[in-house]
């Protein structure tokens, strides 16, 4: 962490012999487990999508998540080419850039099933919040790395701020799931900038405050209550008349308990194939795995982001910057925080919030962000020598 | 890095190890843990059992010839889970297509009947024409989720042929449901007559396919499991085509003859009889087998077929129709008139009352009771001289009005059980109580005190004067049951098993439809034989005076019968008895009973017919035709005439 003191990025890194001796040094130094990784899961979630779709739609949504997969493997070369440091200065860049994205979909964006998150452009949707999690990291990122050390209340709350504006529009996009996803990612930053204890305390009553709040004001009514509230109901009877969300969760809940120790065999879970579990290509993709692969399969693929997770963590350790750190640890939180979100919502120990699982859940815009964010933290870890 | 930014870092580290090692735990705990409690309610879910009715057995006559059977229609079914859109399009192209009374509407309205299960493909047309079918299926990608495929229904060969007998088949509704087991909806059932009666018998064993259904309940795929089903076994009845035929002939005949005539009792202006309805029964007098069944007006069963239209069931049940539905044979309840004299004769002998060898003088009238009640015979006859033969040959209602009135004495004596001598032998002989038969049929009634004493109560609840005046039992009651009339109703039915209990020597036989059961490859499974429900003894003497009674109202020349049995062969001796009985504000109810060859009774044959007039002139010919044809002679031209001879 030899720059750590400086303020400011060398200006050294500008020359261009320099620059072309460090890039052949960092090419040198890709860390090949955190492209495999995501490629093999990328690979389990075609094959779950492609089962859970292939009786009613053959190949549609395999073949529009194979391309996700393929510009979301170029996105991450690309931003693996770029050196991160560049962003230390940008920051401020990509941040402002995203917020125009965050308030036009609420302008122009798609409406569909409750939530208006999304730009329809021709037969694609983009989904702006998927990379608002990516541009928050590397903004709080940046600004922890220029003030490390000296991270007072006033600084703090401008941290806050970064990441309540975001948030804020998410959460008017009625998308609870990713203004978690973000605050979980800012709280495991600020944890790791040095945030002082009772900072940390006030920080989370702030939040607590704002959750009573928000139920008391009836934001949180209906669905979004229910929704969260569904996972705390340990009953197992599954009835006609209960939520459309407690049905969901039953549903899943019974797809994954119904595969075993090694699962009903790949394409032939009875719910599955019959179309029991609703959403089931996209947030509860991990159902299809349960219930087609049991124990085993499910446990396997919990053992890929383990070691994905720990790919990052590792990563975030070597870091030759106090800016790589956090971006890793960003990153990890928010590759960390879904994983569990979304498994445990299957298995009916997390409420259901419509947050992906990185590189399976159908979805191009969340696949090509979370390529983009691996890329990253691969760029951290090509450059950690030089 | 800085130590403190280490321990940090390394605390997130804990936290995610924390929460993947929570969630490889509950992976555990849901699949291999407890998974199997879960496991046995996702199968359960997913599969469902759709059942599917096998054909039903066939209905056949005695001689084997299907009188129900089934045919294979060709059915337009449209699948359940077509979008609205296309489904609204196929609806208007089918109507096109179909033409005829079909409509985009109609077809809707097929679809959504409640009456069609929601979870199979919807019948939309039963009979599909061939010209249709082969559109269709040239051209599948016009009509998305429309299939013709082959369904079995039921077919009349006869046509309306002794339809009440056979009754009809229907769709089971929702209390059947839930009273039956082994139903679905849109199972088929039978709702009257043998179809009814023998249900359990000809419904055989439905199919049941077992398919893994979606969420929304639609089937997925080839059943998982299916377990076949088996046709239903076929009943052979006593019914004998022929015999039924002309049966129905006949009475179809001579009630559309008897409304071109004169009804004289109607006296101050020229009517004509009403004659709505009638019925005829033909029994083996050994058996008890019922081997023709006829009511007037009667109804194509075969309108049933696929579910009978609102217009139609509206048809069959306006009163102005007569109810076609009903079987007179058995759920019809008439005053027997002097058809039940067999039973006044039986128990003035049996009781002592007056034997069958006195002879008494029938001026034409008595005087009766203390109000000196003047009655007189039907038609003004004067008889002179009766035995018991003779007034039943030229039925002298004087004759037996004195019986009914010495009963009445006998009864008003104290001697109860002596005094209700008629209403005794009346029961012996099966009236007032169900025959037994296995379609639906009426009790009758046999009246006497304590009858009128309830029916009283029932009537002047409040008004204590009316109801002991009519809770009293006068001559007149009993006169009036000696010759049938008053309060007595019985169904034909009831009256022919009385006779052929007569015709029989005795035997009060338990009358039946059904023959046999059989599989359908002919195997028999079960036999109806005969069955006597109690042995009525005669004296020798009584007997015969009643037989040569019967024998002489058919071929003494002043038997009541006589003109409508005139040229019938002497070699198959015909006995029997005319009827007419009077109806308060109706015409006369036309009726004879007889059975044939009077030396060795083989069949007995009754038929009554509403507001006809007299028995001798429209029940009577009806019979002959009837005997004719069961004698193996060609059935002569019905002849329906005035007779100077009464009753």
């Amino acid at each position: 962490m030899g720059v750590l003191d400086a303020p400011f990025p060398t200006r050294a890194r500008a020359f261009p012999r320099r620059r072309e001796n460090g890039e052949i040094t960092a090419a040198r130094h890709v860390d090949y487990g955190l492209i495999v990784l995501p490629v093999l899961l990328s690979l389990i979630g075609l094959v779950m999508i492609y089962s859970s779709t292939r009786l009613h739609h053959g190949t549609y949504y395999v073949e529009r998540q194979a391309i996700a997969v393929v510009i979301g493997l170029v996105g991450m070369f690309i931003v693996m080419s770029i050196d991160y440091r560049k962003l230390r200065e940008f920051w401020p860049l990509v941040y402002v850039a995203m917020l125009p994205l965050l308030v036009g979909v609420l302008v122009l964006g798609a409406s569909r099933k409750g939530a208006q998150a999304w730009f329809q452009i021709g037969p694609l949707q983009f989904e702006p919040s998927e990379v608002s999690k990516i541009a928050v990291v590397i903004a709080i990122a940046g600004y922890c790395h220029q003030h490390r050390g000296d991270l007072d209340a006033w600084r703090l709350a401008i941290v806050v701020m970064l990441a309540a504006v975001p948030i804020g529009l998410v959460l008017l996009q009625n998308d609870l799931g990713s203004a978690f996803v973000i605050a979980v990612a800012a709280v495991a930053m600020l944890l790791v900038s040095g945030i002082r204890g009772r900072h940390m305390v006030v920080l989370l009553l702030l939040a607590l405050s704002g959750v009573i709040a928000a139920v008391s004001s009836g934001y949180l009514a209906g669905y979004r209550l229910d929704r969260l509230t569904t996972f705390a109901d340990n009953s197992t009877n599954i009835t006609k008349n209960a939520s459309p969300t407690a049905y969901n969760t039953d549903m899943a809940l019974s797809a994954v308990a119904s595969g075993g120790l090694t699962g009903q065999g790949l394409f032939h879970g009875t719910q599955t194939k019959l179309g029991y579990v609703p959403e089931q290509r996209t947030d509860f993709i991990f159902t299809v795995v349960g219930e087609e692969l049991g124990f085993v399969g499910g446990a396997v693929v919990i053992l890929l982001y383990a070691l994905l997770v720990w790919r990052l963590f590792r990563i975030s350790l070597l870091s030759s910057d106090f800016f790589g750190t956090l971006v890793c640890m960003g990153v990890l939180a928010i590759v960390a925080f879904q994983v569990f979100e979304n498994i445990g919502m299957c298995m009916k120990i997390m409420p259901v919030t419509g947050i992906p699982l990185p590189f399976m859940s159908y979805g191009g815009s969340s696949v090509i962000a979370t390529f983009l964010a691996i890329g990253l933290v691969t760029n951290v870890h090509m450059r950690r020598f030089s | 890095m800085t130590d403190n930014s280490r321990v940090r870092v390394s605390i997130v580290g804990v936290i995610v190890v924390a929460l993947f090692g929570a969630l490889v735990a509950r992976l555990w705990f849901l699949e291999v843990g407890s998974g199997q409690t879960f496991e046995i309610r996702a199968e359960q879910r997913a599969v469902r059992v759709l059942q599917t009715e096998s054909p039903r057995g066939r209905i056949l006559d005695a001689s084997g010839k299907p009188l129900v059977s089934n045919k294979v229609v060709w059915a337009l079914t449209m699948n359940r889970n077509i979008s609205p859109a296309s489904r609204d399009a196929a609806f208007g192209r089918l109507a096109e297509l179909l033409g005829g009374k079909n409509s985009p509407q109609s077809l809707q309205k097929r679809f959504f009947d409640p009456r069609q299960s929601p979870l199979r493909p919807a019948i939309l047309v039963l009979n599909t024409p061939e010209s249709a079918r082969v559109a269709i299926l040239e051209h599948r990608e016009d009509f998305p989720g429309i299939d013709v495929h082959e369904l079995t229904v039921r077919t009349y060969p006869q046509g309306q042929l002794a339809a009440q007998v056979l009754g009809y088949v229907g769709e089971v509704n929702g209390d059947e449901l839930k009273k039956l087991h082994g139903y679905v909806i849109g199972d088929s059932i039978g709702r009257a007559g043998i179809e009814a009666a023998y249900e359990k018998v000809l419904r055989g064993k439905p199919r049941q396919d077992t398919y893994q259904v979606d969420p929304t309940g639609q089937p997925v795929g080839e059943p998982v499991k299916t377990v076949p089903g088996t046709v239903g076994n076929d009943v052979q009845l006593s019914i004998n085509i022929d015999a039924q035929k002309v049966a129905e002939e006949s009475l179809g005949e001579a009630i559309i003859k008897a409304r071109q005539r004169q009804d004289k009792s109607v006296k101050d202006h020229y009517a004509q009889f009403q004659a709505p309805a009638g019925s005829v029964v033909a029994l083996d007098v050994q058996t008890g087998g019922v081997v023709a069944m006829a009511s007037f007006p009667t109804y194509n069963p075969a309108n049933f077929t696929g579910g009978i239209t609102q217009d139609a069931w509206k048809q069959l049940n306006d009163p102005n129709n007569h109810y076609p539905l009903s079987n007179r044979a058995t759920q019809g309840l008439y005053a027997p008139g002097s058809t039940f004299k067999l039973v006044t004769s039986q128990a003035s002998n049996t009781n002592g009352v007056r034997p069958w060898g006195q002879w008494i003088t029938d001026p034409g009238f008595i005087i009766i009771g203390a109000d000196k009640q003047k009655l007189t015979d039907a038609n003004g006859e004067v008889p002179g001289p009766v035995d018991l033969s003779r007034a039943l040959t030229v039925s002298s209602d004087v004759y037996f009005y004195g019986i009914g009135n010495d009963f009445w004495n006998i009864w008003n004596a104290n001697d109860k059980n002596r005094g209700n001598g008629i209403q005794t032998t009346a029961r012996e002989f099966g009236f007032g109580a169900k025959t037994g038969v296995e379609l639906d049929e009426s009790q009758g009634r046999v009246p006497d005190e304590q009858w009128k004493q309830s029916f009283a109560k029932l009537l002047y609840k409040n008004d204590k004067a009316k109801l002991l005046e009519n809770s009293q039992w006068f001559p007149g009651d009993n006169v009036n049951l000696a010759v049938g009339q008053g309060d007595l109703v019985a169904t034909p039915l009831q009256l022919a098993d009385a006779y052929a209990a007569f015709a029989n020597g005795g035997d009060l036989l338990h009358p039946h439809v059904a023959q046999t059961v059989t599989t359908a490859q002919g195997a028999i499974v079960e036999r109806f034989g005969r069955k006597t429900v109690r042995h009525i003894a005669f004296d020798p003497g009584t007997y015969s005076a009643m037989m040569n009674g019967f024998l002489g109202a058919v071929n003494n020349p002043k038997g009541t019968a006589y003109d409508a049995f005139k040229g019938f062969p002497s070699l198959i001796p015909v006995a029997g008895k005319t009827g007419t009985a009077q109806v308060n504000g109706k015409g006369d109810t036309s009726l004879f009973a007889g059975f044939f060859p009077a030396n060795n009774p083989k069949y007995v044959v009754a038929a009554v017919i509403e507001q006809a007039g007299f028995g001798s002139e429209v029940a009577a010919p009806v019979v002959r035709r009837v005997m004719e044809q069961l004698a193996g002679l060609q059935p002569g031209p019905l002849q329906i005439n005035n007779t100077k001879t009464a009753d």
